[in-house]
């Protein structure tokens, strides 16, 4: 659908009120705020009148909440501020907006979803969420995934870094052999966690092995594990350089130094 | 008898006026470095605010305290990236728990069928008249909405507390998508000047 930009102006109201569509209107939307002074002081005031909306929604929760709220707070790490690079705050949404950007809080669930369910292409995370609730049988079993995660973060620094981060990107992409590839990108520090799901089981003596194929060398990214139940556990690889693709290839135990086989994905990292 | 407590309310006392604006900016500062005391006393001030919010869109209750305790932790994680230049800590909580009440009516509406809550939602500016507990908030909000035109408070309500996207507004109102965006867009220039917002 296409948006003359004066009928973009006048959206302001329902983007306030959260009643865009998600997807490309908002899309839009948001990047045509970042050029529209007017637009964007009109929605910091608008945000006002919704600000007193809810307070006039106030209602008492529930007294043991206060209690369930606090403790989780007591054992949750905080994320550090963002620290401005840029003269302006930027908004990376804007950057490529075919990418879904995601907040690190969700970037766990998303990961876990798409994984799980093996996605390539239902990439934001309302998409995910909706083929979540759509799916109450499969919705166990990704809790299992996402449970194996958090654990797995807890053992694991650096992917808890990147799952962390303040700004990530999901990417996936089914390989040519099957299965599905699912990539959150850390850009800020060159840093991804990739995790598959229906990659065909291979013979003894094989092995998935990770590159980082960049424009000068190629890099191992390390083997991929085993899979259990279809899904192999997150790997971080780090060092992404310009112009870097995440690369999969089938290669003879316990891997090799370079690829010997054609790369079966071929995933563009934009950093 | 929580040992906190006095600190709770230094914090509280604090404030001057109800809403206290400048004192939850710095209750959230304080926030932002990892004090749970400073969160306790702004969990006091905005948990009615979440909470009611996310109940008047979602309605189940269960599933209103899950979503807003997930808002509530998220405020705690992400405090140190609220920015008072892009407007207040009132107004960045409340706008987070709105977008997580509207994610998780986005998320389930293809699941559960929103027909049937669609059906149930009796008009939210009677709601407003009824409620149970007289607020200053709620009396300034009420005598602003009263000043809009029938159709713009229908819009705006429909889609804040109703949690419709405009695009639903516009069907359920039986007008065109201008019309129902210049009217929401209108309806809340009318507010925000009846609310005296600068």
């Amino acid at each position: 659908m296409r948006f003359f930009r004066q009928d973009l102006h006048t959206l302001t109201g329902a983007y306030v009120l959260d009643a865009l569509d998600p997807g490309s209107e908002l899309t839009r939307f948001d990047r045509h705020l970042d050029r529209c002074q007017s637009c964007a002081s009109e929605v910091r005031g608008f945000r006002e009148v919704a600000t007193a909306m809810a307070f006039a929604a106030t209602t008492e929760p529930p007294a043991e909440m206060r209690d369930r709220v606090l403790a989780a707070v007591a054992r949750t790490r905080q994320l550090p501020p963002e620290v401005r690079t840029h003269a302006r705050p930027r908004r990376t949404r804007s950057a490529a907006p075919w990418i879904p950007w995601l907040s690190g809080a969700i970037a766990t669930a998303a990961i876990a979803v798409a994984v799980f369910f093996g996605f390539a292409q239902a990439h934001t995370s309302s998409e995910l969420n909706q083929a979540r609730a759509q799916n109450q049988a499969l919705a166990a079993a990704q809790a299992r995934v996402e449970a194996a995660l958090s654990q797995a973060k807890e053992h694991d620094q650096a992917l808890a870094e990147i799952l962390g981060a303040p700004h990530v990107t999901l990417l996936s992409q089914r390989t040519t052999k099957g299965g599905v590839a699912v990539v959150v990108l850390d850009a800020a520090t060159r840093k991804l966690v990739v995790a598959t799901s229906g990659l065909p089981a291979l013979p003894a003596g094989e092995v998935y092995q990770l590159w980082l194929i960049g424009p000068v060398r190629i890099v191992s990214a390390g083997l991929l594990p085993t899979a259990q139940a279809g899904v192999t556990t997150p790997v971080v690889a780090t060092g992404i350089v310009k112009g870097d693709r995440l690369g999969l290839t089938v290669e003879p135990a316990p891997g090799t130094k370079q690829p010997t086989t054609t790369p079966i994905l071929a995933l563009p990292l934009p950093v | 008898m929580n040992p906190n407590d006095s600190d709770a309310s230094r914090f509280r006392s604090a404030t001057a006026d109800r809403r206290g604006e400048r004192d939850l900016d710095d209750l959230l500062i304080h926030v932002a470095r990892g004090d749970q005391v400073a969160f306790e006393a702004l969990y006091d001030r905005m948990a009615g605010p979440v909470y009611g919010v996310i109940r008047r869109v979602l309605r189940d209750p269960s599933q209103s305290e899950e979503v807003a305790q997930e808002v509530l932790l998220e405020v705690w994680r992400t405090a140190a990236r609220f920015d008072p230049a892009m407007g207040g800590a009132a107004t960045w909580v409340t706008t987070i728990a709105h977008r997580r009440a509207i994610d998780r009516v986005r998320s389930t509406t293809a699941a559960a069928g929103r027909e049937q809550k669609t059906a149930d939602v009796s008009p939210p500016h009677d709601e407003v008249a009824e409620a149970v507990e007289a607020s200053l908030d709620r009396e300034r909000v009420r005598r602003c909405l009263d000043s809009l035109t029938e159709m713009q408070r229908e819009s705006i309500t429909l889609a804040y507390y109703g949690g419709h996207s405009y695009r639903q507004v516009a069907e359920l109102l039986n007008v065109t998508l201008g019309a129902i965006k210049t009217r929401i867009r209108d309806g809340l220039i009318r507010m925000r000047d009846c609310l005296g917002v600068s």
